[in-house]
């Protein structure tokens, strides 16, 4: 996506600025009028689609545990109790969301340190090994995890993992690792030879090369892939629900869960667990934003 | 996966999830010093349950001079678990069940200890249950479990309140219901609440109709795998009623999607939206929770299943949950001693006034003035009786069956009931798991 | 390229660690679930041999070839609901206008929502007697049953899908055509195209990648949709809405036909390999080495 200005669209350019009237300023490049009344009023049917659940969700998590099903679901709550939050925080939701950080930053920092190397070894290496290995991993983008429940579940067993964090963590970045090495590789391939045989004449070795030239220019990908695979071990709901049982490394979605089918009456506590467990995501997105919208730019639109 | 969560809903008062019973949790890890030391327990995580077994574990564990150890599992990692730790190393000594097909599984599989000669050697041992409870352990005519906790059968809830309005009565007969029907659908209420969505909820209709119909001998067929007893024409009859009360519009228009999971399907009875209720007993304590003006102005009205005039079924019998079980493991380094557990304690005074203590109905006989003292009396004395009086109580059939044929049944039975599926397709898709 | 032989490469030694950790736990299952599915095995003591048994009941399950179908159509169905959905409003989105910044924000909303918590608050808000669908159906006369309707069910799943993923995707279209040079709309502005021609001239091709891109992760996605039908309608009503995953999940880990289970696990694992083949061919992913090397 970085490199599109192909001639013909220069030409046209030229074209449009001969015909400008003189003295009107040049629109900024982003003041361009787009098309926008379809999908503006899409736009605006899609806008309460989202805003009426989330209104749901908050307005619910504020009303008293008996009044969810009297009021009706989107009225105006009569009164507004914090009631819910606190019966959220006496099932565990703290120990659940700490658990939920520990697998996804656990799967993210897993798959970052083994995808890398494999990213550079793919773009760079003239390995036999190393090209049946990418075909592998080819092969298994869309293979399910779901398919491999079972042995999963043995294997954990077997390495007496069972009922840790470690047990959701290893698969859950395992199955991430397809997708991070494709966006990896794709954001690697794009480095021009030349960059390496520069390092090469500085007398860099390949460890040198790897840490002073592929991780920085990597870290569009590298944002890709963390995303995705926090997003991957945050929503993760069969690893856990099959390889943990207890209360101690009960993961947030299976906490939820727990939370519907154990006090399966208390939908006000249920929607405040919910929000609560929205807020940590919702303050990385603001603080990471920008990073975002330019790691997607570069890493997924290749 | 819902169905398991059943049994987990009794007694789902406010209580947190983490007692301090947990503790013991998570011992994943090769176990097998931990064991030689002592008693474990495995049961099913439910935080008022487990604070009496607890206390009887301690109990032993002081009087014996062994150690004893609970371990806790959320509802659904359970079967799982202790289906693939039975004959290994890490299984416990004592472990919680479902009785019936599921302990029979187990017992198939040599994995349980024979308790037969412990009950006749402690003969008031044996007495203190219910006889009708205690046989959901007997396999092949010999006992592999002890009831641990309360019975759970199911019973017809209705709105009080609203058979007022209307100025009628509970139904007696099954007639007397399908009048009930058309007398509340013409007033625009929903005669019969039932959350379609959870196709456990309509195995309670076929399975008291079987009985009602053929008797409870008509199942225990099915359950002993005998070759065409789903084929029975009791069971057939018994799916067209189903067929018939869907058709009739007993259930309205959108029991496919109502659930019982959010608490929709009390309320739906609470406020009146519905008049009739199919639940077992744990019901109670649902709506305690979720509409408790309901319950303290006496609005919630239980009676038992209505008779069929011309069916060959004792109007008497009842179906549900008998009790959970404790069974020993036949590896354990400690089977005696665990034996001594069970019987010191699963009918001991002090357990039997716990359980009673946290809104149970233990399977125990001659309680009645203990019962009668209790917050809601009427119910448990009505529970109790029910439970006494039963010359069966059929334990529920996806708990009774293999979990295999369990599967298809509810799957299957949910077609029945949508109409995509007719009683003679059932009967055949259910044959060929036998 | 010509001094490529003075410059270093890396060796396999560098792949190593994650070929090895894939084995592990990403091809050695494949190849236990395969040897599993030749066996009877209700998850209680040892896997039996029991030849091609678990393979011949396979054709005659219904729920296998429903399955099947089921699961196609919902991939189909979400990706064409969420493309073209996705590239409008991440088109519309691009645009400087402060009130679509703020408006793709809360578009965004939803991705901050775990699956299962949106399957949660959706189950909430469909129920029939409580929920929006009571009191649509006391206006319109429409049905309140959507989730225990079979019709309804795979829609419904459909549109919950379409919820919690459309914001992901138009991040995508957003972020990409922010990059598409003005100059391009300037000059078809110029030369008299309206709004519309202008996203089917310009904007259409010029994000082409990002559509290859954003359907590849929405075909790599489509298997994961499992959850989303376990916890919103458990396969039901009936059977209506049982994908194939779903269905080897029952099988397994509720009826305990592990070996079963896994025969159905293996045609998973060959339906997702045939989709990886598909996804590597129309993305071209499977270059090691960029086409444009040294363009730029």
């Amino acid at each position: 996506m970085s490199t599109v200005t192909a001639p013909a669209s220069a030409e046209r350019t030229a074209r449009a600025e001969a015909r400008r009237p003189a003295g009107r300023p040049r629109p900024r490049s982003r003041k361009v009028s787009r098309p926008a009344y379809g999908a503006g009023l899409g736009a605006a049917v899609w806008l309460v689609l989202v805003l009426v659940p989330l209104y749901f969700l908050i307005a619910t998590s504020l009303r008293g545990s008996g009044d969810y099903l009297t009021e009706g679901p989107l009225s105006i709550p009569e009164t507004i109790t914090l009631d819910a939050y606190r019966r959220a925080f006496e099932v565990g939701f703290l120990r659940f969301l700490t658990n939920s950080l520990i697998v996804a930053v656990g799967a993210i920092a897993l798959v970052l340190v083994v995808a890398l190397p494999a990213a550079f070894a793919i773009v760079r290496s003239k390995s036999r090994v190393v090209r049946i290995g990418f075909t592998l991993f080819l092969l298994g983008l869309a293979v399910p995890a779901q398919a491999v429940i079972i042995p999963i579940y043995l294997i954990i067993t077997r390495l007496h993992l069972y009922d840790s964090l470690t047990a959701v963590i290893l698969p859950t970045a395992a199955f991430a690792l397809p997708v991070s090495i494709v966006v990896l590789t794709s954001s690697l391939r794009d480095v021009p030879g030349s960059l390496y045989e520069a390092m090469a004449l500085d007398g860099a070795n390949n460890f040198q090369t790897f840490w002073r030239l592929v991780l920085p220019l990597s870290r569009s990908g590298v944002v890709t892939v963390a995303i995705f695979v926090g997003l991957n071990a945050w929503n993760n709901f069969l690893f856990p629900l099959v390889l943990t049982q207890s209360s101690e490394t009960r993961v947030l979605p299976l906490g939820l869960w727990e939370f519907q089918t154990q006090y399966g009456t208390d939908v006000p506590g249920l929607m405040a667990a919910v929000v609560l467990s929205a807020l940590p995501v919702l303050a990385l997105y603001l603080f990471g934003r920008r990073q975002l919208l330019g790691g997607l730019a570069a890493g997924a639109g290749k | 996966m819902r169905r398991i969560t059943r049994p987990h809903m009794l007694g789902s008062a406010l209580v947190a999830l983490a007692l301090g019973l947990t503790t013991a949790c998570g011992t994943a890890g090769p176990g097998t010093e931990e064991d030689a030391a002592g008693v474990e327990v495995w049961v099913v995580e439910d935080a008022t349950v487990n604070q009496v077994v607890q206390t009887a574990v301690e109990a032993y564990s002081e009087s014996a001079g062994i150690e004893g150890e609970l371990v806790t599992y959320a509802n659904d990692a359970y079967k799982q678990r202790i289906q693939v730790a039975l004959g290994s190393p890490e299984a416990p000594d004592v472990f919680f069940n479902w009785g019936g097909g599921n302990l029979a599984e187990y017992v198939n599989a040599k994995q349980v200890v024979d308790l037969t000669d412990a009950l006749e050697s402690n003969p008031e041992f044996r007495d203190a249950f219910l006889p009708s409870v205690l046989d959901v352990a007997k396999i092949d005519d010999r006992y592999y479990g002890v009831p641990m906790q309360g019975v759970l059968p199911v019973v017809l809830f209705y709105n009080k309140k609203i058979f007022d309005e209307v100025g009628v009565e509970p139904p007696t007969t099954y007639d007397e219901l399908l009048k009930l029907v058309d007398t509340f659908k013409k007033e625009g209420i929903t005669p019969i609440v039932l959350p379609g969505a959870q196709a456990w909820t309509e195995l309670m209709w076929l399975e008291y109709l079987v009985d009602r119909v053929g008797g409870a001998d008509v199942f225990q067929a099915i359950a002993d795998g005998e070759e065409g007893a789903w084929k029975d024409p009791a069971v057939i009859k018994a799916l067209e009623m189903c067929q018939e009360l869907v058709e009739r519009g007993a259930f309205g228009n959108n029991f496919s999607s109502l659930t019982s999971d959010n608490g929709s399907a009390s309320t739906v009875l609470a406020s009146g939206k519905g008049a009739m209720y199919l639940m077992g007993t744990w019901e109670l304590s649902n709506q305690i929770e979720n509409n408790p003006d309901f319950v303290a102005d006496g609005h919630l009205g239980f009676t038992a299943f209505p008779a069929l005039e011309d069916g060959e079924g004792d109007p008497k019998a009842i179906v549900g949950n008998p009790s959970n079980y404790f069974s020993v493991n036949a590896d354990s380094a400690h089977i005696k001693e665990s034996i001594d557990f069970l019987v010191q304690h699963m009918a001991s005074e002090e357990y039997v006034e716990d359980l009673i203590e946290i809104g149970h109905v233990p399977a125990v006989a001659g309680i009645e003035d203990k019962l009668a003292e209790t917050e809601h009396a009427e119910f448990t004395t009505f529970t109790y009786q029910l439970v006494s009086e039963a010359p069966t109580f059929t334990q529920s059939w996806d708990q009774a069956i293999p979990p295999a044929a369990a599967e298809t049944m509810l799957t299957n039975l949910q077609m029945v009931f949508l109409g995509d599926m007719t009683p003679e397709e059932f009967a055949e898709a259910m044959e060929a798991t036998q | 390229m010509t001094s490529a032989t003075r410059v270093q490469r890396p060796g396999a030694l560098w792949a190593a660690p994650a070929l090895l950790f894939f084995g592990l736990f990403g091809l050695a299952p494949i190849v236990i679930v395969a040897g599993l599915s030749f066996t009877t095995w209700k998850g209680l003591g040892t896997p039996e041999w029991a030849g091609l048994a678990n393979w011949q009941a396979l054709p005659s399950d219904k729920l296998v070839g429903s399955g099947i179908l089921i699961t196609l159509s919902l991939t189909v169905l979400t990706w064409a609901t969420q493309t073209p959905l996705a590239l409008a409003f991440g088109a519309w989105a691009a645009g400087p206008q402060r009130v679509r910044a703020v408006v793709s924000t809360i578009f965004f909303l939803p991705l901050l929502l775990s699956t299962a918590a949106i399957a949660l608050i959706w189950q909430a808000l469909l129920d029939p007697n409580f929920g929006v669908p009571a009191q649509w159906a006391e206006l319109t006369g429409l049905s309140a049953n959507v989730l225990g309707d079979p019709d309804l069910a795979l829609w419904a799943i459909v549109f919950v899908l379409l919820w919690q993923f459309l914001p992901f995707h138009m991040l995508l279209y957003q972020a990409a055509a922010k990059q598409i040079p003005a100059s391009l709309y300037e000059a078809a502005e110029i030369d008299g195209a309206g709004p519309v021609q202008r996203f089917w001239r310009i904007t259409v091709p010029q994000l082409r990648h990002t559509i290859i891109a954003s359907s590849v992760l929405i075909l790599v996605g489509s298997m994961t949709y499992f959850e989303t039908v376990l916890l919103l309608t458990g396969g039901g009503p009936g059977t209506a809405t049982r994908i194939l995953p779903l269905h080897m999940y029952l099988k397994g880990f509720s009826a305990f036909e592990m070996g079963y289970a896994s025969a159905i696990a293996v045609l998973l694992v060959v339906i997702g390999t045939g989709l990886s083949l598909l996804v590597v061919r129309v993305s071209g992913y499977s270059q090691m080495t960029s086409e444009r090397e040294g363009a730029s």
